[in-house]
């Protein structure tokens, strides 16, 4: 017991104690905030007012286009866009979406711009000129006819890739005739509004206990936890693969099985590597937990993180849970692989086949995610290989029957059992033969041997 | 021989790797506080005899008794073994190695960090402590790896060709630390196949060849028992009775002297004799015995059967 326990230590401190550790542990966390703040950042960002000229002969037009585009407008449109779900907005929030507005109506600067009876062709090359040497960013021609069948409204922009305001003019622009064509047809326009209005269609999923919540976010979140699972076993279960195939390959394995029983050294390394692993996935998950309470507190990007699924400490107790399972399994087929090469570029091919059943695993995340109760998700959350990745994230799309999860941690705690017992007598076989890498009956002989 | 001489009691062992046999039906005894000769060419079988004798492997048949005890994993804290293909971890430092081969041998971490500094200091390696194995040379890796076969004090030493890629200063070296060891009443087995090393260390000899045992015994009565009919001889003139079969097997041409075979029964005087009335000069007759090379590459070439 006191050498294994040796044999844990010595390889947990092999890859904590390591740079690549602390940075790949860091690393992940930065990226993940990288990835959330970074484009919430650049979207906050306030462009230079565009400064726009309107063309409209008629004056029919241009001052309802002003008007959309006035600071109380978009206001209100943007609140009605928010509204389906916004009934239970706080005080914060609803604040937050008006800025949000404010800030792309600051957009706009209209300049005043006389055609004085200048034909078509000389108005749209002084508007050139203009927008050339910067006294103006884009105008807009409106047709003197907007009911023409080949009237078309001219925008011109340097700035062509600013699509919030294209976005924002064009709607101004739509409702600016519409509007237009209403009164000329003496309709009342807020009676068609009142008429037009949506249906209010809510979506969210309902829980087993009935409870509701968002699905958006929850399948974003899945996805991250099926990848993590995923990535972190594929980098440890090679992690434990080049340690064994180092011990082969220098012949330590030879002064280590003069010293302790070869179970006790195989078992020692994985339970070493697997606690460095869980290391690093605490690490990650109280960050992720960290950073999400710490977004909570900044009310200006919290809309993006809104629906995100609630997260329990159950949850987190299963992940890890199926983390180690997952590592288990593969580990030992890792290991057993390492023991049975001669090279880490050998191993290298031979870890193929043990990372495809993972990624097939991952892919059957997908499955699960769309839809955790087919029976699909219930057979791959509950089989060996697959379930250490695709039943955390059923738990977090829609947690199963207890009896469910029990059954699968059961099922893969008797894989492991057999896939230890199955790696630990081929190690201490291969682990002393030195020159060629094993045939599959030599391997099935070395099992076989008392 | 007293019971409690005896560290290492081999009995009829045998181990066979399918239809091939690494070790047929092997018997002897290493005493204790002796230095045993385990010799033999390539393939012999040493190192598969040496695994079951520290307990990697068991043998398929007969009894392995250490300190009068069937051999047990407990036991492995009383070996060090100095396997003949070692290494080291590579990116990890030298200090953490050997903590780690002594804590594998029960060693408690103090005692452990006291003997790793008394040994890196006689070694004079102590500046090296915290560096790496790939900064070592081939040399200093060989004295870590020695120092972790012997951190934990062990009662039977077993070290496979612990002088290849050293230095005549750190074999020399490694001489004085096996003396001193011999001194403590140690057993150490030593393997090699440098025969000059071997006739220099060992007080016991044991010659295996294709998985069984060819010669056994010490040193002295070996080459004893083997040295009966070998003459030096230094002379001119008499290559005549050189020639005669009758009383010589060989002669072997050496750079100032010849090495004359005779046949078993034949009589060294007579020969002399017949020298002398052949008009010889002799500046040396001399009587010697085989060197274990000798006996060695005898033994292995198929030659005669003592």
């Amino acid at each position: 017991m006191r050498k294994f326990l040796a044999v844990v230590k010595h390889e947990y401190k092999k890859i904590v104690l390591k740079w690549a550790f602390l940075v790949g542990t860091l690393l992940f966390p930065v990226l993940g905030a990288g990835f959330a703040i970074v484009p919430a950042f650049i979207f906050s960002i306030k462009g230079e007012p565009t400064r726009i000229a309107i063309v409209d002969s008629t004056q029919k037009i241009a001052p309802r286009i002003k008007e959309n585009l006035s600071a109380e407008r978009v206001d209100a449109i943007a609140n009605e866009a928010a509204k389906p779900s916004a009934e239970d907005l706080t005080a914060s929030q609803s604040d937050q979406i008006r800025k949000n507005s404010r800030r792309a109506i600051v957009g706009f600067k209209f300049i005043d711009y006389v055609p004085g009876g200048k034909s078509l062709d000389e108005i749209r090359s002084e508007l050139n000129r203009m927008a050339a040497d910067g006294t103006i960013d884009a105008y807009l021609l409106v047709p003197v006819d907007t009911e023409e069948s080949g009237a078309k409204f001219e925008f011109r922009s340097r700035k062509a890739g600013d699509f919030v305001a294209g976005e924002l003019l064009r709607e101004a622009v739509n409702s600016a005739v519409r509007s237009q064509r209403l009164a000329d047809a003496n309709i009342s326009e807020a009676a068609v509004k009142e008429l037009s209005k949506n249906v209010p269609l809510e979506s969210k999923s309902i829980d087993e206990k009935g409870q509701e919540k968002d699905s958006d976010m929850l399948l974003a979140a899945a996805f991250v936890i099926g990848l993590m699972i995923y990535i972190t076993l594929a980098i440890y279960g090679q992690v434990i693969m080049g340690a064994v195939i180092e011990e082969k390959e220098t012949r330590i394995a030879e002064i280590l099985f003069s010293s302790a029983r070869p179970f006790e050294l195989m078992f020692g390394k994985l339970v070493g590597v697997g606690l460095a692993g869980l290391t690093q996935l605490s690490i990650w998950i109280i960050s992720i937990a960290g950073l999400v309470a710490f977004l909570a507190t900044r009310s200006d990007i919290l809309p993006f993180f809104e629906g995100i699924p609630q997260i329990t400490p159950l949850m987190i107790l299963y992940f890890l849970i199926f983390f180690l399972l997952g590592f288990f399994v593969y580990a030992s087929i890792f290991a057993l692989i390492g023991s049975v090469v001669t090279t880490v570029q050998e191993g290298g091919q031979f870890a193929f086949p043990p990372i495809m059943i993972l990624l097939i695993g991952f892919y059957f995340t997908f499955a699960v995610i769309r839809d955790p109760n087919s029976s699909l998700s219930f057979w791959v959350s509950i089989a060996p290989f697959f379930a250490p990745i695709t039943m955390p994230v059923r738990i977090l799309a829609e947690t199963p029957p207890f009896w469910q999860i029990g059954l699968s941690i059961l099922i893969n705690m008797a894989a492991i059992a057999g896939l230890v017992w199955l790696a630990s007598r081929v190690y201490r076989v291969g682990m002393l033969m030195y020159g060629k890498r094993a045939t599959v009956p030599e391997v099935w002989k070395w099992i076989r041997q008392p | 021989m007293n019971e409690s001489d005896v560290s290492l009691c081999i009995d009829s062992v045998t181990k066979r790797f399918g239809d091939f046999s690494a070790v047929e039906n092997l018997t002897f005894n290493v005493r204790r506080g002796r230095v045993f000769g385990f010799l033999g060419p390539n393939g012999a079988g040493k190192t598969t005899t040496i695994r079951m004798i520290v307990g990697i492997t068991a043998p398929d048949k007969g009894v392995i008794e250490l300190f009068g005890q069937r051999m047990s994993p407990d036991l492995q804290n009383r070996i060090g073994y100095l396997p003949e293909e070692r290494g080291l971890y590579k990116k990890m430092k030298i200090v953490d190695q050997l903590r780690y081969f002594a804590a594998l041998k029960n060693v408690p971490r103090a005692l452990a960090d006291e003997r790793i500094d008394q040994w890196l200091e006689r070694m004079n390696l102590t500046e090296w402590k915290t560096k790496k194995t790939t900064d070592l040379s081939k040399g200093m890796q060989q004295k870590i790896q020695f120092i972790s076969t012997v951190l934990h004090d062990p009662d039977l030493l077993i070290l496979d060709e612990p002088f290849s890629g050293l230095d005549p200063i750190n074999v020399e070296f490694m001489i004085e630390v096996m003396s001193e060891f011999k001194k403590q009443d140690k057993t150490i087995i030593f393997s090699t196949h440098l025969m000059e090393s071997a006739e220099r260390l060992c007080n016991d000899i044991l010659l295996i060849n294709k998985s069984r045992k060819v010669i056994s015994g010490s040193l002295r009565e070996v080459k004893a028992s083997y040295g009966k009919n070998l003459i030096a001889l230094r002379s001119i003139g008499g290559d005549k009775v050189l020639e005669d079969r009758t009383l010589i097997e060989k002669v072997v041409e050496h750079s100032d002297e010849k090495v004359l075979q005779l046949l078993p029964d034949a009589d060294a005087q007579l020969l002399l004799k017949r020298l002398l009335e052949n008009g010889a000069v002799i500046t040396k007759f001399e009587r010697v015995e085989p060197s274990l090379n000798d006996i060695f590459i005898d033994q292995i070439s198929g030659g005669r059967q003592n």
